[in-house]
């Protein structure tokens, strides 16, 4: 175990002090592995994998049953993702007002189809199920922004749009 | 006590018991895959279903649904097998079938239960798992495609040994079971998620395709490496063991091993056995018979007469013991000695001259259930693994207290409620006086009947709290709350192990340990016990039978400082690597070559049997008959599974042959014979006969034992180690004494000598795994592989003893840390 623990700190180099002030605050309160997890998300954008050594150490549960949580709920990400999450709707209203040809365009822009990241950590792609805005449809967010009604050209003006952002 | 109908039988258990414990209890067979008896229910695979007249309306999994009264429980019915064979379908929606392939085939759970309930086709069908097989590690190979999520892997590894491998990973029908980042298995390889698999999916990988498990004759016996004395069931196939058996029904582990009694059996079948005797002509060792090897070995005897010294290792069996110490007799000499001689002194001397028996005063199985355990030296789970498992059921079931006088943050520092008291090297012996020290101060201590209070109390003058912090390093306050709640435990036990790298203090250590004891009232209150763990599976034989020092006789030491000054005619060391195994190599070194005559018995040519005028090839513990004693006193069978290779003896055979050419008589041959009259010389072992010996063993003296004093020995502090460095020495977990290192199983995972440095140290040296390092210690210089770890704290290194090329012995002489200096 401790060498996979070193391997993982010797690829990635993270300062994991964040992490430390989250679990400082948790360390004595029993059950909190969840809140945990999503404060270490929210502070890194994803788990990178030494923080789950260091929550398992410091939380005196193992890696393996930490590694379980982060799986078994989609709301964690084991990999860095990027600035802008664009989450293109594929529920049925959407789907059927072509959300297809939207996901397409990311694809084709940015490269990156669901799941998936851009090199520069700028975006990542989400393909959702309903994001409850169908009277837009084909609805995209790109993080709590939402666009609606889009077409091809409107989806080439809003990446346009957060490509020129930081 | 509950009552209850199953099938119509009525029966009475206990309120805890679970609908299928009860069927058990009553003769009633439920088929199970999940449960496993020394696990926690669980329910994950509904085999187990039944139905019960309150509960109507859907079928109860048996193995988790506690009884009550009144309970009417059907087991077998129509609906319940076709639900159960169902059941049994989905199980194997999933399941690739490789039987004819399958080291399981033959003994799998899923196959008998798919025989049984005839599930010869099946209506659904779904993906399969087509998994990459496991098979970084060269003991456990994992094939997930087989694996029917039971969790009993799970479940062993979290809830017995404690070090969390697997965990369910994923959701729904993407569900497997796996590590951390699903990446291969690296963990302690004690191979106990192999015995609870109860299909294919985890398996034995040194076993693979060597034999189908009905081919196997099955010989129960005792694991020949730790005092922990875990049964064994050898698996043999053509003479040769083959594997080691899962066995809960028998002994004292409950099925439970480490790495070294589930995969350290393969020295016994090795190549490199020694198979004839050797006798050295002309500078060199030459192959003889046996005639003129123990013809030259009796007439060097007969030339050294009392000048004769006899050390022996601590696995030879009882019966081989009480030979030795006839041949000490019948060649006249007194000096006789085992193990280095210093390192028993804690059980010889320091509880022996507290309590009047030279023993653990407790059973391990009893350390379950107590509610507050101190753990003495930080090397406990690695010389002891399955009595550590046993403190690992106590913490993390029952809730146990844990305090550890510890030099690292090993193993047990990892489990909840583990209060780690870390010192500075050496300095466990002012711990524990510190403690007896608050238990003395704030009236805790029981001192009803006890001798030499007052004593104590005065030699304990200098370690208060404070003082004991400010040597040690160990806070004032861990060190009062630990003796206040130490105190108010109803059931407690001390742990503490010792053994050939840990002679320092070893006296002075018992008697600290024995002083606590009686002062917490531990000795011969029921369920509460202090344990001395010798290393070997008979150190406490030896001290049994007396293989120590006797009257006017040289000790270990003794003799060899003897020997080194040409003081010694003979030494006949016999199942000892002592060149490897004792501290101060120097010494020994010089010993051996000074000696005239030196005699090694052996079953491989170590370092110290090439350095012998005679080598007498013996047996190891597969090949013999007889009996050992473990460290909680209790005497077991070993039973031989194997032929003796080449002209091979056993130990005890060798030593009747030299008895007989020295002129003396045995009117006794065969173990039984001999352990009867063991018996009349050692009225402890009187009171059970040989094939008395029942399969959980014999227990001298009971489950606790009555101390016949209860005396407080004053004792002072340690000395504190300088220098910037400290480095310990002792035991890997995956080695024991220096024979695992000829066993593949642990040389697989620890293959070589290393030197750890904790993270802090590697950090400011900038060190990795696998740099070579200078270390530099009394007047030596060793070069040794690095190991970075989070063990150690700064400025403390450990180096396991075990290993014949490392030379750890050079350095360390027995101090409790020698102070060393690093450079690259």
């Amino acid at each position: 175990m401790s060498e996979a623990v070193e391997t993982a700190t010797a690829e990635q180099e993270i300062d994991l002090a964040g992490a430390n002030e989250i679990l400082d605050h948790y360390v004595d309160m029993p059950g909190a592995l969840m809140p945990v997890l999503q404060a270490i998300q929210e502070h890194y954008g994803y788990i990178p994998e030494p923080t789950v050594h260091l929550a398992a150490e410091r939380l005196n549960v193992y890696s393996s049953q930490i590694f379980g949580v982060l799986t078994f709920y989609a709301q964690f990400h084991l990999e860095p993702r990027g600035k802008y999450i664009v989450r293109v709707c594929k529920g049925t209203a959407c789907h059927v007002r072509g959300a297809n040809r939207i996901g397409d365009t990311l694809k084709e822009r940015l490269g990156i189809g669901h799941a998936e990241t851009t090199e520069d950590l700028k975006f990542t792609a989400e393909y959702v199920a309903c994001i409850g805005a169908c009277g837009m449809a084909p609805v995209i967010m790109v993080n709590d922004a939402t666009y609606g009604s889009m077409t091809v050209q409107k989806m080439d003006e809003v990446i346009e749009k957060y490509k020129k952002m930081d | 006590m509950v009552n209850l109908t199953i099938d119509g039988k009525q029966i009475t258990v206990s309120r805890t018991a679970t609908i299928y414990e009860a069927a058990l209890e009553a003769g009633i067979n439920i088929p199970v895959l999940c449960y496993a008896k020394k696990l926690l229910p669980f329910g994950a695979c509904r085999v187990c279903l039944v139905q019960v007249e309150q509960m109507k309306g859907r079928l109860i999994p048996s193995c988790t649904t506690p009884v009550s009264e009144g309970m009417v429980v059907t087991t077998t019915s129509e609906e319940i097998l076709k639900v159960r064979k169902t059941v049994l379908e989905f199980l194997l929606v999933n399941h690739v079938i490789e039987c004819p392939v399958c080291d399981k085939g033959g003994e799998c759970d899923l196959q008998e239960l798919t025989y049984a309930h005839e599930v010869v086709t099946n209506r659904f069908q779904g993906e399969k798992f087509n998994l990459e097989t496991d098979e970084v590690n060269p003991l456990i190979e994992r094939n997930m495609n087989r694996c029917v999520l039971c969790g009993r892997c799970v479940r062993v590894c979290d809830e017995i040994v404690g070090y969390g491998s697997y965990s369910f990973i994923n959701r729904g029908f993407e569900t497997k079971i796996a590590t951390a980042y699903d990446r291969g298995l690296n963990c302690e390889f004690c191979g106990q998620c192999v015995s609870m698999c109860p299909v294919g999916a985890i398996l034995p990988r040194p076993f693979k395709f060597k034999a189908r498990p009905w081919q196997l004759k099955e010989v129960d016996t005792v694991c020949g490496y730790c005092g922990n004395g875990c049964t064994v069931t050898l698996g043999v196939l053509n003479n040769k063991v083959e594997t080691i058996r899962f066995n809960d029904k028998i002994g004292v582990n409950d099925g439970n091993l480490c790495i070294r009694g589930r995969f350290g059996y393969s020295y016994v079948n090795s190549e490199e056995r020694l198979t004839t005797p050797l006798v050295r002509k002309g500078g060199q060792l030459v192959e003889t018979s046996w005639d003129e090897a123990l013809q030259v070995v009796a007439d060097g005897f007969k030339q050294a007469q009392a000048g004769l010294g006899i050390l022996s290792g601590a696995r030879l069996t009882n019966e081989e013991m009480f030979l030795l110490k006839n041949l000490a007799k019948v060649a006249g000499t007194a000096n006789l000695d085992h193990s280095g001689g210093e390192c028993y002194k804690g059980v010889t001397e320091g509880v022996a001259g507290a309590l009047g028996i030279a023993a653990s005063t407790g059973t391990f199985p009893q350390v379950e259930a107590c509610e507050a355990i101190l753990a003495i030296r930080s090397d406990f789970y690695e010389t002891h693994p399955v009595f550590g498992m046993v403190v690992n059921q106590a913490v993390k079931r029952n809730d146990a207290q844990l305090w550890l006088v510890a030099d690292k943050r090993g193993k047990f520092a990892k489990l909840p409620n583990a209060k780690n008291l870390l010192h500075r090297p050496g300095m466990e012996l002012d711990v524990l006086n510190g403690l007896a020290r608050v238990l003395l101060d704030e009236g805790l201590a029981q001192t009803e009947g006890v001798e030499g209070v007052a004593e104590l109390k005065q030699a304990l003058a200098n370690f208060g709290s404070d003082q004991v912090a400010a040597r040690t390093g160990v806070e004032a306050d861990a060190l009062q709350s630990a003796a206040r709640q130490l105190a108010a435990a109803k059931k407690s036990a001390i742990l503490l192990a010792y053994g050939l790298p840990y002679t320092a203090y070893s006296r002075e250590l018992g008697v600290a340990a024995a002083n606590l004891a009686i002062l917490l009232g531990i000795p011969g209150r029921d369920g509460s016990g202090l344990y001395l763990c010798g290393e070997k599976a008979n150190s406490q034989g030896a001290i049994d039978l007396g293989i120590v020092p006797q009257t006017g006789g040289l000790g270990a030491q003794a003799m060899l400082d003897a020997a080194a000054n040409g003081k010694l005619n003979a030494l006949y060391v016999v199942g000892e690597d002592m060149l490897t195994s004792y501290p101060d190599h120097g010494k020994v070194e010089k010993a051996l070559e000074k000696v005239p005559f030196l005699v090694v018995q052996d079953i491989f040519l170590s370092p110290t049997a090439a350095k012998a005028h005679v080598v007498l090839p013996a047996a190891t513990f597969a090949e013999k008959d007889g009996t050992f004693t473990n460290a909680e006193r209790r005497i077991q069978r070993v039973r031989p599974g194997i032929p003796l290779p080449g002209q091979a003896k056993t130990d005890g055979a060798i030593i009747a042959d030299l008895i007989e050419k020295l002129g003396g008589n045995l009117a006794f041959t065969g173990s039984a014979a001999i352990f009867a009259e063991i018996g009349r010389n050692i009225p402890v072992y009187a009171s059970v006969s040989f094939n008395g010996i029942g399969p959980q063993g014999f227990v001298w003296g009971g489950e606790i034992l009555t101390p016949s004093r209860r005396r407080l020995q004053p004792i002072g502090g340690a000395v504190p180690v300088e220098g910037a460095f400290q480095l310990l020495t002792g035991s890997a977990l995956y080695h024991s004494g220096t024979v695992s290192t000829r066993a593949k199983g642990p040389q697989a995972v620890v293959a070589e000598p290393y030197i750890e440095f904790g993270r802090e140290d590697a950090k400011s040296l900038a060190l990795k795994d696998g740099d070579l390092v200078k270390v530099a210690g009394n007047g030596v210089e060793l070069r040794l592989k690095v190991k970075v770890d989070n063990r150690l704290p700064k400025g403390v290194l450990f180096a396991p003893y075990h290993f014949a090329a490392a030379g750890i012995n050079r350095l360390y002489k027995g101090e409790a840390a020698v102070s060393v200096t690093v450079s690259k």
